[in-house]
């Protein structure tokens, strides 16, 4: 069942259209990230799902419930960790808690029983009394992720939630979301490091300029979207006799260093690696080091992203 | 519990902090029975609907008022802090609906108004005790006019944090329109008197009509003129809660 479903989703302030008929579905119980860089639209796209702002065309259905008609009915079932910090200043990390608990009315005992759990879960324990205002950004930022978990809800939005974190909360909290996901809960998930969307999600879109260009699994998307594939082949001569060996050889870069680097960057890297590899023999070059290194997300969105259409303004 | 009183709930833990509350007592306190006693020197007593109110008599009901428009800076202050701090984005995208914010922010200001009101009305009446009358018609006006007062000023420092993003405009715009009101009002002293101009002023002034009311009610002089006063009041209030309320549902995010 899709847990999200929008159709010609459009957004337009004035003249500027910020998303451009976006087309989505969202499976139950999977995470989806959502990647695109800044101003692609991505924020404005989620402000729209989560109902926040409403669309100037098109339908959405979240969790089945229509959305444009049903705003309160969606929010009640879902949960927003929003990109800027939200928190109440004044409140201990203990006490914003149990009052965000109770303003989803969540009865006391329980909101208790889930704040001790939230704080244990999130490393919170040690400045539970301290005032939020008081807390690194990074603290206040696990505040305000473990804050959501203080309610019950069936899809999560996160806008990119791991801003300020080091990599060990960061890595902590990502476990805990599959965690989450492993147990039914639905992710949509905003981020800038790819390799967290490489790590959690499960399907992957990328927005560019208001408009979706790709939707696929991150393996498949690699294999898809991969064209080219990098190949390095340290040697043990110089520059100048690597250059000279492989003149009129296409798709590579020579490299100056202790022994000199070929790199091949190409869209059919096996025929030029032949090629490469008949040349140095000929030359009598040996060849110290050889690797290739597969395509990565940050590859394919930078690929991506570059060969997106530019038809942002109306 | 409806997501009102949830809000409300809400509202009154982030707002009412302790430094909050001395202020509010010992402000009001300070003008009572430091200010108020030692201008008896100078003002012995003052005219009050055809008749003489000793002076620390009149400033304690003044201060009533006075308290009632301090403390509903609060609504202005929780808005203001909301969309600082992110948290009206985040009640925006849970379980809320605009209608409900608004609301819960108007049943806050009541309710600290009338807290306030109470306070001070308690912590002044031995000095006003003397000149008491109070009548069945009277306690539901001084209750009434607390509440009308709250809202109009509620509504008018909800206005302004609509309108300002900035700590230094939002504090500036704030300290200065509520000094207006304070000063240049019936609060500390009477209209009659006062030079022309500067007495005019203090009827373009709402917490005038708040706090005759209130002393009115008080001191049992209602008359034609402070039920007029009432009527402008409550139509103050209505007018400013709906251009409140209007500005609030197009905040956006």
């Amino acid at each position: 069942m899709d847990c999200i479903r929008a159709d010609g989703l459009t957004k337009s302030y004035g003249e500027t259209l910020a998303v451009d008929g976006i087309r989505l579905s969202v499976e139950s119980g999977c995470a989806f990230g959502f990647l695109g860089s800044n101003g692609a639209g991505k924020s404005t796209t989620i402000k729209m799902l989560t109902t926040l702002i409403r669309p100037t065309k098109g339908s959405l259905s979240v969790l089945g419930i229509d959305a444009l008609r049903e705003p309160l009915k969606v929010r009640h079932r879902i949960g927003v960790v929003l990109q800027q910090p939200c928190y109440e200043p004044t409140l201990s990390v203990e006490r914003s808690l149990t009052k965000y608990g109770m303003m989803w009315n969540v009865p006391k005992a329980e909101s208790q029983r889930r704040a001790a759990q939230v704080m244990h879960d999130f490393d919170l324990e040690d400045f539970k009394k301290k005032r939020n205002e008081d807390l690194s950004i990074g603290q206040r930022r696990r505040v305000q992720v473990a804050r959501e978990f203080m309610h019950d809800m069936d899809l999560l939005f996160l806008d990119e939630p791991t801003v300020g974190l080091d990599p060990a909360a960061r890595r902590k909290l990502l476990d805990y979301l599959k965690e989450k996901v492993a147990g039914g809960l639905t992710i949509f998930y905003t981020t800038h490091v790819l390799s967290e969307a490489d790590y959690l999600c499960d399907k992957i879109a990328i927005i560019q300029r208001g408009r979706i260009i790709v939707c696929d699994t991150p393996g498949a998307l690699k294999k898809s979207m991969s064209r080219k594939k990098t190949i390095t082949i340290r040697t043990n001569a110089d520059d100048m006799a690597v250059s000279a060996a492989l003149a009129g050889v296409s798709d590579c870069t020579i490299e100056a260093g202790m022994g000199a680097s070929v790199t091949i960057l190409s869209t059919n890297p096996e025929q030029v690696l032949m090629e490469v590899l008949g040349r140095l023999r000929q030359n009598d070059i040996k060849m110290r080091e050889i690797s290739a290194a597969a395509a990565t997300l940050e590859d394919i969105f930078l690929e991506t992203v570059e060969d997106a259409p530019r038809t942002s303004t109306r | 519990m409806h997501p009102v009183l949830r809000l409300v709930n809400r509202n009154l833990t982030v707002s009412l902090n302790p430094g909050f509350l001395i202020w509010q007592v010992i402000f009001p306190l300070i003008y009572i029975f430091v200010a108020g006693f030692a201008y008896t020197s100078l003002i012995q007593d003052v005219p009050f609907e055809g008749e003489r109110v000793g002076y620390p008599a009149y400033l304690a009901t003044g201060m009533i008022g006075f308290n009632i428009m301090n403390s509903t800076l609060i609504s202005g202050l929780i808005i203001w802090n909301d969309r600082r701090h992110g948290m009206f984005e985040q009640i925006m995208s849970g379980p809320y609906t605009r209608m409900q914010y608004i609301l819960a922010n108007i049943c806050t200001i009541g309710i600290v108004g009338l807290g306030s009101a109470g306070l001070i009305a308690a912590v002044g009446f031995p000095v006003f005790l003397e000149a008491v009358e109070f009548s069945p018609l009277t306690v539901p006006m001084v209750i009434f006019a607390a509440v009308a007062g709250s809202v109009l000023f509620g509504s008018l420092a909800s206005i302004i944090s609509t309108r300002l993003s900035s700590s230094e405009g939002f504090n500036v715009v704030i300290n200065t329109t509520f000094l207006f009101f304070a000063f240049v009002s019936t609060a500390f002293y009477p209209a009659q008197g006062a030079p022309g101009i500067l007495g005019a002023a203090f009827y373009a002034n709402p917490l005038t009509y708040l706090v005759d009311t209130i002393r009115a009610g008080i001191f049992g002089g209602v008359t034609e003129f402070v039920m007029i006063e009432m009527g402008i009041l409550s139509g103050l209030a209505a007018v400013l809660f709906v251009v409140a309320a209007k500005m609030m549902t197009r905040l956006d995010f």
